[in-house]
């Protein structure tokens, strides 16, 4: 048994130890929203929050996050109203919208690590997301209104 | 002709007249329940008991709150299909948008062909939906106008309303307290008064795209989601080769140590799609993933395991020198006699290499028996021709199989072929339990239907003055449409089948004088992999080579690039243009070349060793073309050969655009598709295998590699027509003429890569 | 003639082998029953329970899925496969019937308590310094374990290194009894520090080269080396960090895995600092840190660490121009970059910056190639700084294009020799103990 916090709630599960935590968290306990792209840790995808930071879920063991706190794109804000949710949907920025659950995770690290952020920040920390829609622009500019957003509520 | 799309459109509206027709009528006590399956939905639409509904067609219903459901055949893949369908719908409707919601339908006959590609969707639905909502208006008017009391000549309807005077009554009103019962024959409905253009309140007006909300959340659903009590998961284990292959034995003795394996079985398959295969059962994924990984099969292979892409392109060009073989898709009188009477004639080859669609979804499948029916759940692009495929491999009939329709992780033409669903019926049936069949992502790379390595040669004939006056351009590649249906490949003019999708694009709006164009299939490609419809199909290395060529030749000739194409695009004879979608002809696409020139600064300075290059095309079809230009910036470093893609300008004549933002995000993502299979992506046949399979070594383009993009629209009111594709054959050319303006290097193959710019460098 | 001088040196190898053997005897200590739990004060319990993870015993004496400190670990000598044995009070497999005398005499001068002589595996040739005072601690700590019954696993030592007779020459070349002495001159501090790190912690066990019998080598005093595959880095002034280590960066590294600086404990050291030291108390890692950064002399180099900082930072960011060219470089944006990137030389705590990273400047890539497969495990301590395997993404060739990139790219080292070698090798060998399999 390996337990855990998901999306604030604690969650016991009894698989393999190096079973991933993406088929965990879709599979054995029903969040659906982190999704398998590739499978390597290249497309991002699976993104989730381990103990707060963007992390490939596809390639992290589930026995890895013994006690630690993970949350997927279904908890990390209880409306589905986090600033980056809300300028997903204002750039309208999903075409088929199977990789921004994980580019939405990823990009809440960005901006914790760079509120701010410039062209080079977006593409050196966003390039491990792959979107095959290629709705790069968009993307870029969602981070951007969704940094303004967060910087206006901080200050 | 009898294309696809024609066929398509035609069976669709024969099955709307026979099987339903448009009764108009309050239906009884219904329930969609669709919207009751938890998880199932494609759509944002809530899930609403609908007690008694007012059905004018099958296209859509208004409930007793006035909430109207339009019906959405077409797969959601990142187009917003089901808003822009909806949208046109709602706009002869006269429907309050608040209250439209969508669903997407599963398969049932009387929906007709069931098809999401080609860039058709809203072209060919733009006519029948009008009509559709036109008819509810009219037939909401009349019961309006009785329960108002007023002359239905008085009233008009506004945003959910008809209207009186001062009286008004809601469409929720009347479908609660009015007897509708008003029938239109097919006459009558095609002589309904459509609204002028200028009357349009939704049509052509910025709206949120209502599928994007869940797809921020996580609450939107794909085919990899769906799940169904006491199902078992499964992974396949591929043969060697996609053809010829059978098994000889399977030790299964290591698996036997995963926690969760169940067993491996060989498919047996009457339709013949997944020969060889190997099916992995455990009580989870990564169980089956596993233990997939310590199955040994031993497999009697097909004879594409000594093909490499080296042997496809050589054969490539061996079909090309053979003027035997092949189909005249395009043949003028004289084209022999001209050349061979030409002052001066140019000639060139171009390749393309093997694109994957490498769709973010793995495909997969959960197929399961309900009582007599067999319920394939899974994202698919065209259900009608899977369907009977399935019928054949479960051996019942194609009224016992059902599709279930769910959100597509990416189309880009590979659920076109539904073949992946295949192995999960027949996993199902072999296990008797309901079989969640997910392929991981080297499994999907390895099955993928991809884009087929093409070769091209060109040739153009010139009279003393440099005046183009003939032209040849014969083409081949792996066709897609004659491996997978081939009753849809129309004949040439010497009488010999062609699949249009692989040859589309040669046949283009330039005035050039006698014209041939020569579409042979490569028979290796075919035997070796089965050749998928990707994002564009054949434009997208048929227009390779036709802009790259008219670059070649407006440089042979001595005359700009922008003056040589408008010279060409004169829109005389055959170039004229027609109602009902090419009205204007080339002319139209000499307008997109002018301002996308003039909007890209061309002919303005440049910096070192930076270049503007510029390429157009029609889009997919002649009769519904899509007049796109773009031109390409770019700079390429002469020491490494890089070239580093700045800017892209894209101008498109698509006639009336519907959904102007997601328009715009179709127009985007083809665009940098073109880019990607430009300057990233390709990958090439290794012993009957693609080279590559997953991110280590496959490289689409990614954020970093996005350029400045800058897209318009010309303003129209012309029949609106596809959208998803254009943008992606025009940026290809565009780069390598670029390329060629900036450091004088003409690279002829795609992709284009360092090496290849190094080498095109040096001088000969 | 040449007949008498074999016989003579005949006899003198006889002599020499009953010498060892006659040398090699020891008494053994009468068998104890084995004491109740409760005889020990929970006190001492506790004070063991430190001293234990101060020696990471759990470490070597736990098999991956068995118990703690039932043994059964094979640890690869070099010359063989050698078992850890079984340290639980066990009366039959473990240590139940051994009376304390027994147990520091076996920390002490490396001999059972039947006498026979024990493999320097075991490194008595460090707690012969612990105190006695300690030892009596740590074996209350032991002895209140909860006995598991594990038979020992038989070494797979080949004649005539299976003699364990023989291990008294090696002592007479290796091993110098004696507890600690403290080095007058020294800060208490210092002193202690020195006390955990030369005893119990045995420090020198990985990070100080083994000669060809597998003494270690005293003239090279943790100048690095390798274990299980890992780098044990130098701790002299020889360290590969590109910048120094300072004591608060060397107390932030053991107390919490991590120094931002530098980078996080992977492989055993994620072990030691997660497992072994997370009981001692800061002052005791202090010490530590205070003793090492005297060895490694980079108290004189700390005046120029943000020069070197801005520089080091500066080369790793400058634009190689091979950034499209490079598959490397390639793979590094896809799978690194999320997370390594910093866009300043002030790198961020959570994102390791690769150039400040040992593993990038050491002398051999073995650290690096085996935390790109296998990871960094997570830790409370250092929240955030997680890292999941790649080992399924990346062929061979990938890690060795990834890491003559990152060498490279991010360090003004020289080319790694034999990197396919040493992928090689890192596939073959996973260590079992780094909290992320």
């Amino acid at each position: 048994m390996t337990g855990f916090t998901l999306n604030g709630k604690p969650v016991s599960v009894d698989v393999a130890d190096d079973t991933p935590l993406l088929w965990v968290v879709r599979d054995t306990i029903g969040f659906k929203g982190t999704k398998f792209g590739c499978g390597i840790g290249m497309c991002g995808a699976c993104t989730v929050h381990l103990d707060g930071r963007a992390v490939r879920s596809c390639i992290t063991p589930v026995n890895a996050v013994a006690g630690a706190s993970v949350v997927t794109i279904e908890g990390l804000d209880p409306q589905g109203q986090h600033p980056l949710q809300k300028a997903w949907v204002a750039t309208q920025t999903p075409q088929c919208g199977y990789c921004q659950s994980g580019q939405i995770m990823q990009a809440a690290t960005l901006l914790k690590d760079y509120p701010n952020p410039s062209d080079a920040d977006i593409d050196a920390v966003m390039n491990g997301n792959l979107c095959r829609c290629m709705a790069y622009a968009r993307i870029r500019k969602a981070i951007k209104l969704a940094a303004a957003e967060m910087r206006g509520a901080s200050a | 002709m009898s294309r696809l799309d024609k066929l398509q459109g035609d069976a669709m509206l024969a099955s709307l007249m026979s099987r339903r027709g448009f009764l108009i009528a309050a239906t009884g006590t219904g329930v969609t329940l669709a919207f009751l399956r938890p998880g199932f939905a494609a759509s944002d639409a809530a899930a609403v008991p609908v007690e008694q509904a007012f059905e004018p067609t099958i296209w859509y219903q208004i409930d007793r709150d006035g909430i109207v459901t339009v019906n959405i055949t077409r797969a959601e893949m990142g187009q917003h299909v089901g808003t822009a369908l909806a949208r046109i719908v709602a706009d002869e409707l006269e429907a309050n948008w608040d209250s439209v919601r969508i669903k997407h339908v599963d398969t049932d006959p009387k929906w007709g062909i069931m098809v999401t590609g080609g860039s058709w969707s809203v072209w060919q639905s733009f006519p029948y939906l009008s009509q559709a909502g036109a008819a509810g208006r009219i037939a909401l008017i009349e019961e309006g106008a009785k329960l108002l009391g007023v002359s239905k000549t008085a009233c008009s309807a506004r945003n959910g309303m008809v209207v009186a005077g001062n009286k008004s009554i809601s469409y929720a009103d009347i479908v609660r307290k009015g007897k509708l019962a008003r029938t239109f024959t097919a006459d009558e409905l095609k002589a309904l008064p459509l609204k002028p253009a200028a009357d349009r309140r939704l049509i052509g007006v910025p709206t949120q795209a209502i599928d994007i909300p869940s797809k921020t959340t996580g609450a939107a659903r794909y085919g990899l989601d769906a799940e169904v009590a006491g199902m078992v998961y499964a992974r396949p284990k591929l043969p060697p080769t996609r053809y010829g292959c059978s098994v000889t034995s399977i030790d299964d003795a290591e698996a036997k140590s995963v926690k969760g394996y169940i067993k491996s079985i060989a498919l047996d398959d009457p339709s013949g799609t997944v020969p060889g295969w190997v099916v992995v059962f455990a009580d989870s994924f990564y169980a089956a993933d596993r233990a997939a990984e310590k199955v040994k099969v031993v497999w009697t292979t097909g004879a594409a395991a000594k093909i490499s892409e080296k042997d496809i392109l050589d054969h490539g060009v061996k079909l090309i020198e053979d003027l035997k073989t092949g189909s005249m898709v395009v043949n003028d009188d004289g084209v022999d006699q001209i050349f061979s009477s030409a002052k001066t004639t140019l000639e060139r080859s171009y390749t393309t290499s093997t694109v994957l669609h490498f769709q973010l979804e793995p495909v997969n499948a959960l197929a399961f028996e309900n009582n007599g029916i067999w319920e394939i759940h899974t994202g698919n692009q065209w259900q009608s021709l899977i369907l009977p495929t399935l019928a054949k491999a479960l051996g019942v009939g194609e009224d016992k199989v059902v599709l279930r329709t769910y959100l597509l992780g990416g189309g880009f033409g590979r659920r076109l072929n539904g073949d992946y669903s295949v192995p999960a019926a027949l996993a199902s049936k072999a296990l008797g339990k309901p079989v969640k069949l997910v392929f991981t992502r080297a499994d999907d790379a390895r099955f993928d239907s991809p884009r087929s390595p093409s070769v091209q040669r060109l040739w153009m004939a010139f009279d003393e003055n440099k005046k183009v006056v003939g032209m040849e351009h014969h083409a081949t590649a792996g066709w897609p449409t004659q491996v997978m249906i081939p009753v849809f490949m129309p004949k040439g003019k010497n009488g010999e089948p062609y699949d249009p999708f692989a040859i589309s694009g040669a046949d283009h709006w330039y005035t050039v004088g006698a014209h041939r164009v020569r579409a042979i299939s490569n028979d290796l490609a075919n035997d070796t992999f089965r050749p998928g419809w990707l994002r564009s199909v054949g434009p997208g290395w048929t227009n390779w080579a036709l802009e790259s060529f008219i670059d070649e030749a407006a440089h042979f000739a001595g005359v700009d690039p922008v003056a040589f194409r408008l010279g060409l695009l004169d829109a005389q004879g055959k170039n004229a243009g027609s109602a009902p979608s090419a009205v204007g002809g080339a002319l139209r696409q000499a307008n997109v070349v002018k301002r996308a020139a003039e909007k890209a600064g061309w002919g303005g300075q440049l910096p070192k060793d930076t270049g503007l290059g510029i390429a157009t095309t029609f889009g997919q079809e002649r009769d519904m073309p899509t007049w796109s230009a773009c031109v390409a910036r770019v700079k390429v470093d002469r020491s490494t050969g890089v070239v580093k893609l700045e800017k892209l300008t894209l101008v498109v004549d698509a006639g009336t655009i519907v959904h102007p933002d997601g328009a715009l995000a179709q127009c985007e993502g083809a665009a940098l598709w073109g880019a990607s299979m430009a300057l990233h992506e390709g990958t090439e046949f290794v012993n009957g295998q693609v080279r590559d399979t997953n991110l280590n070594s496959y490289t689409p383009l990614r954020i970093r590699d996005v350029p400045e993009l800058d897209i318009e629209f010309i303003p129209s009111s012309e029949a609106p027509v596809g959208l998803g594709e254009p943008a992606t054959t025009v940026v290809g050319p565009a780069i390598a003429n670029a390329i060629f303006a900036a450091v004088g290097a003409r690279l002829r193959h795609l992709p284009i890569r360092p090496d290849a710019v190094l080498k095109a460098l040096k001088p000969a | 003639m040449v007949k008498r001088i074999l016989i003579g040196l005949l006899a003198l190898i006889v002599l020499g082998v009953l010498g060892t053997f006659a040398l090699a005897w020891r008494p053994a200590i009468a068998p104890i029953d084995r004491p109740a739990a409760s005889s020990f004060p929970a006190d001492l319990v506790a004070r063991g329970e430190v001293l234990a993870g101060a020696g990471n015993c759990a470490s070597c004496h736990s098999a991956p899925d068995g118990q703690a400190y039932a043994g059964g670990l094979g640890l690869d000598s070099g010359f063989g496969i050698i078992y850890s044995t079984n340290i639980t009070p066990d009366p039959d497999t473990g240590i139940g019937h051994w009376s304390a005398a027994a147990f520091v005499r076996a920390m002490h001068s490396g001999v059972a308590r039947d006498g026979a002589q024990l493999l320097p595996a075991f490194p008595y040739t460090h707690f012969t310094q612990v105190t006695d005072d300690d030892l009596k601690a740590l074996y209350a700590f032991l002895m209140t374990r909860t006995p598991v019954k594990a038979e020992e696993k038989t070494n797979t030592l080949p004649f005539p290194l299976n003699i364990r007779a023989l291990q008294a020459g090696w002592k007479l070349l290796f091993f110098r009894k004696g507890v600690f002495q403290p080095t007058a001159g020294k800060s208490e501090e210092w002193n202690r520090g020195a006390y955990l790190s030369e005893g119990l912690g045995h420090c020198a066990g990985c990070h100080t080269p083994r000669n060809a019998l597998g003494g270690e080598k005293t003239r090279a005093e943790y100048a690095g080396s390798t274990i299980d595959g890992w780098l044990a880095p130098a701790l002299t002034s020889a360290n590969p960090a590109p910048l120094p280590w300072t004591q608060d960066d060397l107390y932030a590294y053991l107390r919490s895995g991590v120094a931002p600086l530098h980078g996080a404990a992977a492989g055993s050291m994620f072990d030691v600092v997660h497992h072994g030291l997370a009981k001692l108390p800061d002052a005791d890692i202090h010490a530590i840190a205070v003793y090492f950064v005297d060895r490694n002399g980079s108290a004189a180099l700390a005046d120029n660490k943000s020069a070197l900082l801005v520089k080091t930072i500066a080369f790793a960011h400058r634009d190689t121009g091979d950034e499209a060219t490079d598959a490397g470089a390639h793979l590094y944006q896809v799978a690194c970059g999320s997370c390594h990137y910093n866009n300043s030389e002030l790198p961020l705590p959570a994102r390791p910056e690769l150039a400040l990273s040992s593993t990038l400047t050491g002398p051999d890539p073995s650290n690096l190639i085996h935390v790109m497969l296998e990871g960094i495990g997570r830790d409370e301590r250092m929240p955030g700084v997680y890292m999941p395997g790649f080992a399924k993404g990346l062929s061979d060739a990938d890690v060795v294009t990834l890491a003559s990139y990152l060498r490279r790219s991010h360090s003004e080292q020289p080319a790694w020799a034999d990197l396919s070698g040493a992928v090689a090798s890192a596939r073959g060998i996973k260590h079992q103990d780094k909290g992320n399999p």
